[in-house]
């Protein structure tokens, strides 16, 4: 993770070489990381923990609080053995891979053209900000109203246009319910990945550029050996918090599909918010929880060596 | 660079299909917002309001107390971004250039914490508030808010930092500043696109933030927009007309926000003013 | 990059040690959190109750609030007791989410909640709802309509005071069945006819509208076809007995509803909001929908249809007055309260003649107390309680305290029935296994 990252090993390095001189900074650096680290702890370490023991243990609520029985790895093997789990964890997956490597490549077209042109950047910025910065189950509820099968304006468009004879029910099979919840995604959230490649680039000294047009390299030439070996830590930014926003993709098709049609769009946090706030299967719950961030632990590490590769061969 | 002029008008082509792409959605949510009820659901729909209205607006304030709602989201919302931001810059600068120990371990932990399902956090948490006896204070809100943005914003100002190149920590020393003079002097001023990135992230997600502030703050004085608007809704009715107007009123103050520090994005890092 | 990954991994197995760890620690924690501040039992006296009260409910209606009026009422008649509202969610999941956390962490407030209909068991279950039997006098339960206290009541105790029902109609365009010279339909073959032909004719865009999104709202739906069709998802010793041929006929009907035409495909994402804006702008014959519905039509702001709408009870095959889904909301009260008699007092004061006939007569919401409701006045409120005498009701399935879990098995794989990727015989087999699974308390 850390090389791909950039250049923390050069500190590093450092570090071992000169021990006794570093040692104010190194306590410098400590003091700057302590309110950070006791805000975040403070905050997050009992729930995670708890979380964590919930999900081995048999949860009852009861006039005493919580009662937790024990019970080791049983509320994984509900899961394992249930095939609804995998259809959700098989369905988040390519949602967040395929919503991720959209949104990866527009963002990076839309910074690069924000970037280039001399006008019209702050109204760009404006207008990225808009859809992300919606109440994600208002943008759901949006999107709902726009792809509605009998009054939805999708319909009154593409009808107006002679595209389709009949209002078409979008939402209602598996293949467009499918689609028209990644389209819902990848209009609010290009945004996001936008404004992380925008502030990569514009940390990118434009002397680079110089250099590289001065060797006579073409724009694409240009982009493959300047722009992306430098970017990498950005884009590896972008798309790392991207996936695990995606593996938490709960409003849109709970607003949208209901996570149908049947149970085409039941992504993990939608089973996991049935197992907690319906069903009041705490266990479980919890177990769908922390599997949820193991697979997106492996993921996020899978992307990190073959970008890490990626980058290395356009480099 | 040498840029042709076709070039030039392609990539204003690009940009401007990009904005009315992602405009014509909002479009149909701020259009909706004008018309009258009966005319929300009409087929086919209307482009532009038959009769145009604002009972929307005036719903939002009037039947719902909207105006307590966006109160309490600037209170929350600004504490937050501006505590991420601070102590998000000092750790991101830490863990980018200063040799402290355990870094890798440090960013992994990170990562794990900004990955785990909030609804899955929110029953722990709420105990955590009620022990303390913070439900139904902006701390409850605050706190949480803070410690769930850090990590990324962690992440992105150690990115920023690490852009900026080492050697000037070294300059700095020579001429003798102090670690916390060279970062507020000369690394704070250089990563200003990364503060913004960072702030604009918090702010972002704490203005929209739903399940916490709908479980921690229960009184209706303390709601938030998010919990104020899923309130429009009655049992068999989504008043689309009401949420879309308070929703475009809570865009706004985004929107002021970056025309306000638009300067710090565009500009950003002044060419040359750092040399890899 | 191996190492890294092993690096990784081994601080995470690191922090699962952790976790197991401190657990104990977090679990004693709890413990000791939640107090009882209930009673041991024995009516209490209700007369001098004072103090706040926290009401946790949703919006109930449209335009002016049902639940400011009452509380306005109740603290007139109750000087020394103050009603705090508490705003919940109108999504049941959210407003149950809510309400868990809250009272499942020991909090004494809301002190009195709205719950849906279908809670009681889960909730008793959980704990989350106080057995009011044990200090309510006997004879406070002899107020409400019969069959209402039943649905409220898990293992012999009560854990809710019925608040207002809910209830489906049948509601029809009287305008286009008299320009078709057509009857007003008696059976759901005769519906289904009509609607086709007033399609041919020209006269309405689609036939019939319900609502069949993957949501409660369509078990309900398909609850109402299946006791027409003489079928039940458990008996009443709660074994699962759905699948039958009674069931196989209530499913072929939805799935034919939807295949020739009368009701729009569309129908797979409508809940309620959905299909009632589309009968508000004309555009369908038949509606099914909750008590609301009648209000609704007949609101000039935001329906064309006013003054051109009928309403009969739910019809079933081959003849009138079918079952109609009991809906509707209780009064539960948290267990942990600390004012016990003064919520008490608000129960008891919210299911009496005053609350309820405000209730019905101001709002049109279905009252659960025997006397307001056999009020003959009601019958000038709104067609739909003149009609009422001839509904037949039918419960979920919700004496199981997985009942969640039940509707979710319904629901969604009538969804995807509805939406045409399972055939009739698949849905029911699907339906039968995740039932037996979900009351035997396994599964997802």
């Amino acid at each position: 993770m850390k090389p791909s990252m950039g250049a923390a090993s050069v500190s590093e390095a450092a570090g071992e070489r000169g021990r006794d001189i570093l040692a104010p900074d190194r306590r410098s650096g400590y003091a700057m990381m302590l309110p950070a680290v006791i805000v975040i702890l403070g905050v997050t370490i009992f729930p995670i923990l708890y979380s964590m023991w919930m999900s081995l243990n048999d949860v009852r609520i009861t006039l005493n609080g919580f009662q937790l029985s024990f019970i080791g790895l049983a509320n994984y093997s509900t899961l394992v053995h249930s095939g609804m789990f995998w259809h959700s964890v098989w369905f988040t997956t390519y949602y967040a891979v395929v919503t991720v490597v959209v949104e990866l490549v527009l963002g990076m077209l839309i910074a690069l053209a924000i970037h280039r042109v001399q006008r019209l950047k702050n109204l760009s910025l404006v207008v990225m900000l808009i859809p992300w910065s919606l109440i994600t189950v208002v943008s759901a509820q949006m999107w709902a109203y726009i792809y509605n099968g009998t009054y939805g304006v999708l319909n009154g468009i593409l009808q107006g246009l002679g595209i389709i004879q009949a209002p078409v029910t979008w939402l209602g099979s598996e293949s467009g319910a499918i689609i028209c919840t990644m389209v819902a995604d990848i209009w609010k959230t290009t945004p996001f990945v936008v404004i992380i490649l925008l502030g990569g680039l514009q940390m990118i000294s434009q002397e680079y550029f110089e250099a590289a047009v001065m060797d006579g390299a073409n724009r694409w030439q240009v982009f493959w050996k300047v722009t992306f070996p430098l970017m990498r830590s950005s884009i590896a930014l972008a798309a790392l918090f991207r996936i695990l926003q995606a593996f938490g993709v709960f409003d849109l098709p709970f607003v949208l599909t209901g996570g149908g049609p049947g149970t085409a769009t039941t992504s993990l946090a939608i089973l996991g918010e049935r197992s907690l706030f319906q069903n009041l299967h705490f266990g479980v719950g919890a177990a769908i929880a922390v599997s949820t961030v193991l697979v997106v632990l492996i993921l996020s590490l899978i992307f990190l060596s073959a970008f890490r590769g990626m980058a290395e061969e356009g480099a | 660079m040498v840029e042709s002029r076709w070039q030039k008008v392609l990539g204003y082509v690009v940009l401007v299909l990009f904005l009315v792409v992602i405009l014509l959605p909002f479009y149909w949510m701020v259009i909706t917002s004008f018309k009258p009820t009966a005319e929300v659901a009409a087929y086919p729909p209307t482009a532009w309001p038959q009769r145009f209205t604002w009972e929307h607006y005036v719903n939002a304030f009037t039947v719902h107390h909207f105006g307590i709602y966006i109160r309490n989201s600037i209170v929350v919302t600004c504490l937050t971004t501006v505590i991420v931001v601070i102590l998000s810059s000092m750790a991101g600068f830490a863990l980018a250039r200063l040799p402290v120990r355990g870094k890798t371990p440090t960013l992994v932990f990170l990562l794990i914490i900004s990955m785990f399902p909030a609804i899955a956090i929110v029953t722990p948490l709420y105990m955590f508030m009620r022990g303390l006896g913070w439900l139904n204070t902006y701390q409850a809100l605050i706190i949480p808010y803070t410690a769930f943005n850090l990590p990324f914003a962690i992440w992105i100002m150690r990115n920023y930092f690490l852009q900026v190149p080492a050697a000037l920590l070294e300059a700095a020393k020579m001429d003798g500043a102090s670690i916390w003079q060279t970062f507020w002097r000369i690394y704070v001023p250089l990563t200003t696109p990364g503060l913004f990135t960072a702030a604009v992230f918090t702010f972002v997600a704490s203005w929209t933030e739903f399940f916490m502030a709908l479980v921690f703050n229960s009184s209706d004085t303390m709601r938030t927009i998010p919990v104020g608007i899923a309130l429009f809704s009655s049992e068999f009715n989504v008043p689309y007309g009401d949420i879309f107007a308070g929703s475009i009123v809570s865009i706004l103050p985004i929107v002021v926000l970056v025309i306000l520090f638009r300067r710090w994005i565009v500009s950003g890092l002044t060419a040359g003013a750092v040399k890899g | 990059m191996r190492n890294k990954v092993w690096a990784i991994a081994s601080s995470v197995m690191a922090a699962g040690l952790l976790v197991a760890g401190c657990g104990g620690g977090a679990a004693t924690n709890n413990t000791a959190a939640g107090n009882q501040t209930a009673g041991q039992g024995g009516t209490v006296d209700l007369s001098k109750a004072s103090g706040t009260v926290v009401w946790a409910a949703s919006p109930i209606t449209t335009g002016t609030d049902l639940r400011t009026a009452l509380i306005q009422a109740f603290e007139k008649s109750h000087p020394n007791i103050h009603v705090q509202l508490q705003e919940q969610s109108t999504n049941t999941d959210t407003n149950r989410g809510s309400l868990t956390t809250a009272i499942g962490s020991g909090s004494s407030t809301p002190d009195v909640y709205m719950g849906d209909v279908v809670w009681p068991a889960q909730f008793a279950n959980s704990q989350l709802a106080l057995p009011l039997d044990e200090y309510l006098p006997k004879d406070f339960w002899d107020r409400f309509s019969s069959g209402l206290v039943d649905g409220a009541t898990y293992q012999g105790h009560i854990y809710g005071a019925p608040f207002f029902a809910d209830t489906a109609f049948l509601f029809y365009r009287k305008d286009l069945l008299q320009k078709a010279g057509l009857p007003v339909p008696t059976s759901w073959e005769q519906v289904e006819q009509e609607a086709k032909t007033l399609q041919q004719k020209g006269l309405v865009k689609y036939g019939f509208i319900w609502q069949g999104a993957s949501y409660e709202g369509l078990t309900c739906n398909f609850m109402e076809y299946l006791a027409d069709a003489g079928g039940q998802v458990m008996d009443s010793s709660g074994n699962v007995t759905i699948n039958s041929p009674q069931t196989q006929k209530a499913l072929s009907f939805m799935q034919d509803l939807v295949q020739s035409g009368v009701t729009p495909k569309a129908v797979v994402t409508d809940q309620e909001p959905q299909a009632m804006s589309l009968f508000d702008q004309g555009q369908v014959a038949f509606l099914r929908n909750w008590t609301y519905a009648w209000n609704d039509s007949q609101n000039p702001q935001n329906s064309k249809v006013v003054g051109k709408v009928g309403v009969i009870p739910l019809p079933t095959f081959g003849g009138p007055n079918g079952y109609s889904c009991v809906g509707g909301w209780d009064l539960m009260v948290n267990p942990h309260t600390k004012n016990l008699a003064a919520a008490l007092a608000f129960v008891d004061w919210m299911t009496g003649p005053e609350a309820q006939s405000i209730l019905a007569k101001q709002f049109g919401e279905l009252p659960t107390n025997k006397q307001v409701a056999q009020d003959p006045s009601l019958k000038q409120v709104s067609p739909v309680f003149a009609v009422l005498d001839k509904v037949k009701f039918v419960p979920r399935p919700a004496q199981t305290p997985n009942y969640p879990q039940v509707s979710q098995a319904i629901y969604s794989n009538v969804n995807q029935m509805l939406s045409g990727s399972l055939s009739v015989s698949d849905t029911l087999q699907k339906m039968e296994q995740q039932i037996k699974s979900a009351v035997s308390g396994g599964g997802l």
